[in-house]
């Protein structure tokens, strides 16, 4: 084939022009560290690495969530129990108060100091999170309980989400919670500074009631602990599967890329020298 | 973008009284809507800019058949004596010109004029005279070619090649693509967002005095709202909650069960505000400046839930956002009140609480529910076509990110090979026409040698002459 100059010319441009994109795009893979650096590198992969991203993103989400619903738990557990601690207090100041050898007097002493765990219970009931009431239903900006223990929030619970199709119940009806328990106490007292003791005994019996049915309250809230750990460690799991995932499709295996990159570094050197070579040549060179 | 925005509203499920929750929100959703509004900026943008250019390749097209109109009558004039070689180079190089602008056939006449013709059969130059083509159609954004007294032939959708193919094909075909299928997502994405918090309520109920614009306008009736196709004639439209405040110690909340089914799509604005009139007492409904306005009495605060009639959303009351599409998508101006961001809901008994989150998990949820979006295909000769992928809003983001990505490898592919082919072919006719300076050496080493020989056979004559003359 007669090969004219111009063709010489036109082809080392346009080889060159092709080889050196592609040391360019390797050299993009190796300092960008990612395989992917253009939207038209691997689109179908590159949708999948949009969707893990987001999924990845959402689960953030959804731990942030459920730290914030165990600090909800937490709080109420910790609250429910030290309610559980007066009231064994309370009960063992009874079996003292119900004995016989106790007087008026020192009935009326005994009074004052249910008097202060009844104040100490309702400040337990109005615990708050985050300047959320706990117990109070959805009306988590109102003081749930009054210093009688009258309650103020409503029957609704605060909810927070932990999976995509799940919620939980991390706040309470108060009232629900603590039962009988602000009457109990409130009528020990009334029995004490009335020096009834019948009525203390009765008050035995209720804040046994009372104590049983916040028990059930703190498992029940230990169970949501424990389902809230789990998923928890699902999503963790999850996480650093997707991530794994997100990784093997966007990151570029560096051995290979480097090596990559050496061979069209070759391929252009060569092609540099092979060009300047041909291009030299001209038999106008030779003549006088 | 996206995903941080459906996690706000989880951070709002968390604590949805919380200010600095309300405000992220709020802010965000700004930004989000200035990004739609940015990327459709940035489309519409290419598009004029693309008429633009075809507007400069149009005129240099008609400079092209203008000078070859001429040189053909050149031709003509001169072919009777001799062949004009010169000028038909000249003209071979201006067609290999104008098909880089634009499909052409050409056929050459026995008398030697060139006869150029481009698609559906319009003549750009015949004999001594050339046509032009102009930039016409309503917009002015068309390529006509005028066929005969007035009337003019549209060529945009059928010119396929050169330049003008490629702009034309990129500008009604894959821009026009994207920025239908970017309209159709932010108008669900408005659309879901809005029609969930309409059903909520704020931190506290819109307050006596106040007066609530809808969003969205309508001069005729409601089918042209913009989504006007959503509503729902039904009896149990919505409820409209009305604290009466006479007596601010003792609020009394009431609520209005709104009929909606005296209603259709042809009904104007004026009466759809008699429908929710009707037994009203404290809020007034009425129509200004093509919008919906609710009313309050000094006394009276209100709010709404229990829309199944998804009016409130197509009006533009009580809603996230507000306008259509992604250019016009904004976050509604009411909710400058970061307080109106209806994060719970009214419950049957009128009552409502700042620590109900039903109505921010319910949108929170909107992420994880697939619905049916448009999906467009839009070609020049069969028209746009509208189809329907049933995905959430995110996945089909990510699909429109990685079809541009697919239709962006195939150009480049299809550019690499047919920059491939026409090195290919410019080579086959370099072989024939260029010139190879080593041969042209050679040639004229090889003249010169001639012509050496040719002197030597004049000097050696003249030698004999000379011997002949100096002969006595």
């Amino acid at each position: 084939m007669r090969v004219a100059n111009k063709t010489v010319y036109d082809m080392v441009k346009f080889d060159l022009a092709r080889i050196n994109e592609e040391l360019n795009k390797a050299a993009r893979v190796v300092t960008t560290g990612k395989r992917i650096t253009d939207l038209s590198d691997d689109p179908v992969r590159l949708s999948e690495a949009l969707n893990i991203k987001s999924v990845l993103s959402n689960l953030e989400q959804l731990g942030r969530n459920i730290n914030m619903g165990r600090s909800w738990l937490a709080t109420s557990e910790s609250a429910l129990s030290q309610v559980q601690d007066l009231i064994s207090g309370t009960k063992a100041l009874c079996v003292q108060m119900v004995n016989g050898t106790i007087n008026a007097e020192q009935r009326a002493i005994a009074a004052k100091t249910v008097q202060n765990t009844l104040d100490e219970i309702v400040s337990l009931a109005n615990t708050e999170v985050n300047g959320q009431y706990v117990f109070a239903g959805w009306k988590t900006d109102t003081v749930p309980f009054g210093q009688d223990g009258t309650y103020h929030g409503d029957s609704h619970a605060f909810v927070v989400k932990i999976g995509n199709d799940t919620t939980v119940e991390v706040g309470s009806d108060g009232e629900a919670v603590f039962g009988t328990l602000f009457t109990t106490v409130s009528d020990l007292k009334d029995a004490l500074e009335g020096n009834d003791v019948g009525g203390i005994s009765a008050a035995m019996t209720n804040l046994d009631n009372d104590f049983n049915h916040i028990t059930t309250k703190i498992s029940g809230i230990g169970s949501k602990m424990l389902r809230m750990d789990m998923k928890e460690r699902i999503f963790q799991d999850y996480t650093i599967n997707s991530t794994e995932r997100l990784s093997e499709i966007e990151d570029a295996d560096m051995a290979a890329a480097i090596i990559e990159l050496q061979s069209r570094q070759l391929v252009y050197q060569a092609a540099l020298a092979s060009s300047a070579m041909v291009m030299k040549l001209s038999l106008v060179d030779f003549l006088i | 973008m996206l995903a941080e925005f459906w996690n706000l509203w989880h951070d709002l499920t968390n604590l949805p009284a919380g200010a600095s929750e309300r405000t992220a929100l709020y802010e965000h959703g700004i930004l989000l809507s200035r990004q739609f509004n940015s990327l459709e900026a940035e489309l519409t943008k290419l598009e004029t800019d693309l008429t633009s250019a075809v507007d400069v390749g149009v005129g240099r097209i008609n400079e092209i058949t203008r000078e070859i109109a001429d040189i053909n009558t050149k031709i003509v004039g001169i072919e009777a004596a001799k062949v004009a070689n010169d000028l038909m180079d000249k003209r071979t190089s201006l067609v290999s010109g104008l098909s880089e602008y634009i499909d052409v056939k050409t056929f050459q006449q026995s008398n030697g004029s060139l006869t150029i013709i481009t698609a559906k059969g319009c003549v750009l130059v015949q004999g001594n005279d050339s046509y032009d083509l102009e930039m016409g159609g309503v917009t002015g954004d068309r390529v006509t070619w005028q066929s005969s007294g007035n009337a003019y032939v549209d060529l945009t959708d059928y010119l396929t090649k050169g330049k003008l193919g490629g702009w034309l094909a990129m500008r009604d075909e894959v821009i026009a693509k994207y920025k239908l299928d970017l309209n159709a997502l932010a108008k669900e994405l408005i659309w879901a967002i809005n029609h969930q918090h309409s059903q909520g309520v704020g931190l506290h109920l819109f307050e006596p005095g106040s007066t609530l614009t809808g969003t969205y306008q309508t001069s005729t009736d409601l089918d042209g709202l913009d989504f006007g196709s959503q509503i729902q004639f039904i009896a149990d439209g919505f409820k409209l909650w009305i604290e009466d405040r006479t007596d601010p110690a003792n609020p009394v909340m009431n609520s209005v069960s709104v009929d909606l089914s005296g209603l259709n799509g042809s009904s104007s604005l004026s009466d759809l505000a008699t429908a929710i009139n009707t037994g009203l007492t404290g809020v007034t409904v009425g129509v200004s400046g093509d919008a919906i306005t609710f009313t309050a009495g000094s006394d009276y605060a209100f709010g709404f839930s229990d829309d199944t009639s998804n009016i409130l959303g197509a009006i533009g009351v009580n809603t996230f956002f507000q306008g259509a599409g992604a250019g016009s998508m904004g976050v509604n101006t009411v909710l400058n009140e970061k307080d109106y961001i209806a994060a719970a809901q009214i419950q049957a008994d009128g009552s409502y609480a700042s620590g109900d989150n039903t109505n921010a998990l319910a949108i929170a949820d909107l992420q994880y529910t697939s619905t049916g979006i448009s999906q467009w295909t839009c070609d020049r000769i069969n028209g746009n076509t509208e189809g329907t992928v049933t995905t959430t809003i995110e996945h089909y983001y990510h699909s429109m990110v990685s079809s541009i990505g697919i239709t962006s490898a195939s150009i480049s592919r299809g550019r690499g090979f047919n920059e491939v082919m026409v090195n290919k072919l410019g080579e086959i006719r370099d072989t024939i026409s260029a010139v190879s300076l080593d041969e042209e050496m050679t040639n004229l080493i090889k003249f010169q040698h001639a012509y050496t020989a040719a002197a030597k056979l004049i000097s050696v004559s003249d030698d004999m002459l000379d011997k002949l003359l100096s002969t006595k």
